[in-house]
């Protein structure tokens, strides 16, 4: 294939290198006022008074904005998927906070210091209610009650079941059972949420803003504001990351458009770093019971497990993770007689959302590690466990379709052969450890969902491409071009993307769940398939062949098998500067779901005085089914590998258990591995297992790096020190107290 | 304020207010928003730009410090032509979302000035402070270590 499988050069990446790419936070229009929002310093209370009249004083303040003055809308502030909003229960702002950091009041000046210095001069006084900082708290008998459920349960909880799990106990010759602590990593992002607001002449808003769902947060910016989805215009062209939890609304994009309403001028509103904590969104911490039933010959019989993922004061993504979540445990391993139960609690801490990875990071962290402790105690092999109840072509997925194109059994063979699984142990605290994974593309419990993509074709022969998805940094415009240029035969130069407006590009559910490359590449080979149909027509008449006997390549139509040939820009344009017609299509794609695999093997030298792990090497084997751009999709793992190293080492946002405070909102004291902290990682990229249901048999990469990390490293502390750590993030002490209680 | 300063090779003098730091003075008084707020405290390095020859984190260095000095940006890197840097993270994937490039771009540069052949972990250390989300670093390590063979 001329273009698909070669890691062409980016086009967003030169704007990216020379410092012309404009982000939302880089724009600047006339008269623009700046925004920032006052934050509670309490976990749990009711606003009993709230004053604003000397930060109206205060010259230079154009608007100060508290619950008092704006519209009081019940909405549900994660946007996907607005059919399953079961947990309405946020307001632009509310009479109530729930948690330490909340914000109370937003102000508009004419610049940043302004406003800074009005948020000090707005009058707050709470009533404090008691607060539930931990999953127990709020679960207790007469807990307080954080939203209108005495429960504190954020949804109903989440059952599954399959066969008979207590038969299936009593037909293991082994039961391993264990409990896991999850703590709270979050995106961080380097991009801070920024959002700017304009009103038009006509009644019509214009947003800017960093989000990964411009249509989703199009669609409720509309219903909370009260304005037609037609006078609302959201725009994003370049992205800093977003890791799956820009998806939501953050507030501010309401009282940002509010402000400006109110002002009749542009308004900015732009996270702090710090705040980017406060008001940002969260992995789920967590706890997961887990217990499994094994025959001698590794044949898993049963597995019960019972999740609690803690959402924090609201909902956000807590239904979907907590579904996602509990039912990745179905799969991964086979096992015909499960008993899954998920639930998901409020309490008085910040928001948990979607993030990277959405659940199934918890939960296969406990699922793989505990497969690593059942090898042991079977005598077995953990590679050759976990090869023996590897889900197969045609098993049931967690999204409960059947799975096509399973690539796990290849990753863990592949993976074992590159790092000599079977070598001796390579000496005292030393060892190699290993984690697997699937994951979904599209595969969201409950909806259907949906890609779409138009082509047009322009007077010189070029291609554009049409696409409603984000550019979150990922390359995926570079991959969806890739996919164009190849399905029309056209060079990569000739396909440009036009994205970034829901006035312009055709709908799309967001840059999240490992969709870009998979559904909306599906949508773009579709609608290319579309043009390049009416284009053999055209060429096929001026040819004075037939259609079916006609091939492009490389912009030429050509007669197979002979010489005879016409450029793509003179079947579209026989007269130079007019098209002989508009060659355009559109498709809409509802996939079936999609499962990539992943086994990462990782090997620690664990110091035995001071507790410390470090990763020698990382060996990731990811089944992909083909590969659009290797660069970029090594790029994913690379970078996934990151974040899961961060999350399972060091990286924790800690919330003080008597107050409600955020401990570490911000870079020094939220410890991400930096550049000298990062392994050598050789990435495996394998395509055996293509996908009939992706563009060329391609599957998702974004999410599934993050997953398998995590696990591999707690086995491979295992392998190294007999140190069994069922939590993350694992300290030094925590290695150190493990190796004193073997001792 | 007024200051005087040579941003880019380019001599330019502006009013800029005396609590300004440099990199609120280069997005919003010198209108070059190459160069990225992160996190506004030093952290992160996504504001690194050349000072009279040394890397410095723009949010760290008050704007009327600047006066009289000469700044490099990411604005400046390739102005004649891509700088090989620039080559190199386009070649082999050391920018994704991009928010940390300018800022990982002008501390490679400010160390292949001082170690035009550095060693990987010369190149590791020297990007220490300047954090990437979305690479793995190895991307980013690959493409300096490139453009210091050329």
């Amino acid at each position: 294939m001329p273009v698909i499988g070669k890691s062409v050069r980016r086009p967003d990446v030169l704007g990216k290198v020379t410092g012309g790419a404009r982000y939302a936070g880089d724009l600047a229009l006339p008269g623009m006022l700046h925004a920032k929002l006052k934050r509670c310093d309490v976990a749990h209370a009711n606003i009993k008074r709230i004053d604003a009249s000397k930060a109206l004083r205060h010259p230079g303040v154009k608007a100060v904005l508290t619950h008092e003055d704006v519209p009081r809308v019940l909405h549900f502030g994660s946007p996907h998927p607005r059919s399953a909003s079961l947990a309405c229960d946020q307001y632009i702002l509310d009479r109530k906070v729930r948690y330490w950091g909340e914000a109370v009041a937003a102000v508009a000046a004419e610049s940043e210091e302004i406003a800074d210095e009005a948020l000090d001069l707005i009058d707050v006084e709470y009533e404090e209610l008691p607060a539930a900082l931990t999953v127990e708290q709020a679960v207790a008998p007469g807990a307080p009650m954080i939203h209108e459920r005495r429960d504190n349960l954020v949804v109903d909880p989440v059952t599954v079941k399959r066969g008979d799990v207590e038969k299936g106990f009593a037909q293991a010759d082994l039961i391993v059972e264990g409990t896991f602590e999850l703590g709270r990593p979050t995106p961080a992002y380097m991009e801070p949420n920024v959002c700017l607001c304009r009103w038009e002449e006509d009644g019509r808003l214009t947003a800017w803003i960093s989000t990964q769902t411009p249509f989703m947060v199009r669609g409720i910016l509309a219903e909370v504001l009260g304005v037609p989805l037609s006078k609302v215009r959201v725009l994003v062209d370049h992205m800093g990351g977003g890791f799956g939890a820009k998806q939501d609304l953050f507030q501010t994009e309401f009282l940002c458009a509010l402000l400006a309403k109110q002002t009749r001028r542009p308004v900015r509103l732009e996270f702090t770093r710090k705040e980017t904590f406060l008001g940002g969104r969260s992995r789920h911490p967590g706890t997961v019971w887990l217990k499994q039933g094994f025959r001698k010959d590794g044949t898993i019989t049963a597995r019960q497990a019972k999740v609690t993922f803690n959402s924090g004061a609201y909902a956000s993504h807590g239904p979907g993770v907590t579904a996602v979540g509990t039912a990745a445990l179905t799969s991964l391993y086979r096992c015909d007689n499960l008993l899954l139960e998920g639930k998901c609690v409020y309490t008085n801490t910040p928001i948990a959302g979607a993030y990277r990875g959405y659940g199934v990071v918890q939960t296969y962290y406990a699922l793989d590690i505990q497969m690593d402790e059942a090898a042991e105690r079977l005598g077995i092999d953990p590679c050759l466990l976990k090869l023996k109840n590897a889900v197969r072509e045609g098993d049931i997925a967690p999204s409960n379709h059947p799975i096509v194109g399973h690539g796990l059994e290849d990753c863990i063979r592949r993976g074992m052969q590159e790092v000599n699984w079977n070598a001796p142990k390579p000496g005292k605290y030393r060892g190699w450890g290993m984690g697997c994974e699937m994951h979904g593309s599209s595969a969201y419990p409950g909806i259907k969902e949906q890609g779409n993509a138009t082509v047009r074709l322009s007077e010189d022969g070029s291609a554009q491409l049409f696409t409603g998805t984000t550019g979150l940094g990922t390359g995926a415009h570079t991959a969806l071009a890739q996919i164009v240029a190849e399905e029309l035969g056209l060079e990569f130069e000739d396909v440009s993307v036009v994205h970034g407006d829901t006035d312009v590009v055709p709908w799309d559910i967001g840059a999240f769940a490992s969709h870009t490359t998979y559904m909306g590449g599906r949508a773009a080979q579709m609608a290319a398939e579309q043009v390049k149909k009416q284009l053999l027509e055209v060429a096929a008449e001026k040819l004075e062949a037939s259609a079916a006997d006609l091939e492009i390549q490389s912009g030429e139509v050509r007669i197979k098998g002979a010489d005879k040939k016409l450029s793509v820009k003179k079947v579209v344009s026989p007269t130079r500067g007019m098209p002989s017609k508009q060659f355009i299509a559109s498709a809409t794609y509802t996939p079936t779901k999609s499962y990539s695999f992943a086994a990462h093997f990782v090997e620690v030298q664990v110091d035995g005085e001071t507790g410390q792990i470090d990763i020698l090497q990382v060996v990731p084997v990811h089944e992909l089914g083909k590969i659009i751009h290797p660069v970029a999709a090594a790029g994913q793992i690379e970078g996934g590998i990151q974040q899961g190293i961060g999350h399972t080492l060091t990286e924790d946002y800690v919330v003080d258990l008597k107050t409600g405070r955020s401990l570490n909102a911000g870079f020094v004291d939220y410890k991400m591995p930096l550049s000298l902290d990062m392994p050598p990682i050789r990435t495996i990229m394998l395509e055996t297992a293509p996908d009939p249901g992706g563009p060329f048999g391609a599957k998702g990469v974004g999410e599934d790096p993050i997953i398998a990390i995590g696990p591999a490293i707690a086995n491979a502390v295992y392998a190294a020190t007999g140190v069994r750590l069922r939590h993350y993030p694992i300290s030094p002490e925590d290695v150190l107290k493990g190796l004193r209680e073997k001792r | 304020m007024k200051m005087a300063l040579t941003i880019n090779g380019e001599k330019r003098e502006l009013e800029v207010e005396p609590y300004r730091s440099l990199l609120d003075v280069l997005r919003n008084d010198a209108g070059l928003t190459g160069t990225k707020k992160g996190c506004d405290v030093g952290d992160c390095g996504a504001c690194t730009v050349i000072m009279n020859g040394k890397p410095v984190n723009a949010c760290l260095v008050l704007g009327v410090e600047a006066d009289a000095s000469t700044v490099t940006t990411i604005e400046g890197l390739g102005k004649d032509g891509l700088h090989p840097l620039q080559e190199a993270f386009i070649e082999h994937g050391g920018a994704q979302c991009g928010f940390c490039t300018p800022g990982m771009l002008m501390m490679a540069k400010a160390l292949l000035d001082e170690i035009p052949k550095p060693t990987e972990e010369q190149v590791r250390f020297a990007i220490a402070g300047n954090i990437c989300r979305c690479t793995g670093y190895t991307k980013i390590v690959e493409a300096i270590l490139h453009a210091s063979n050329r």
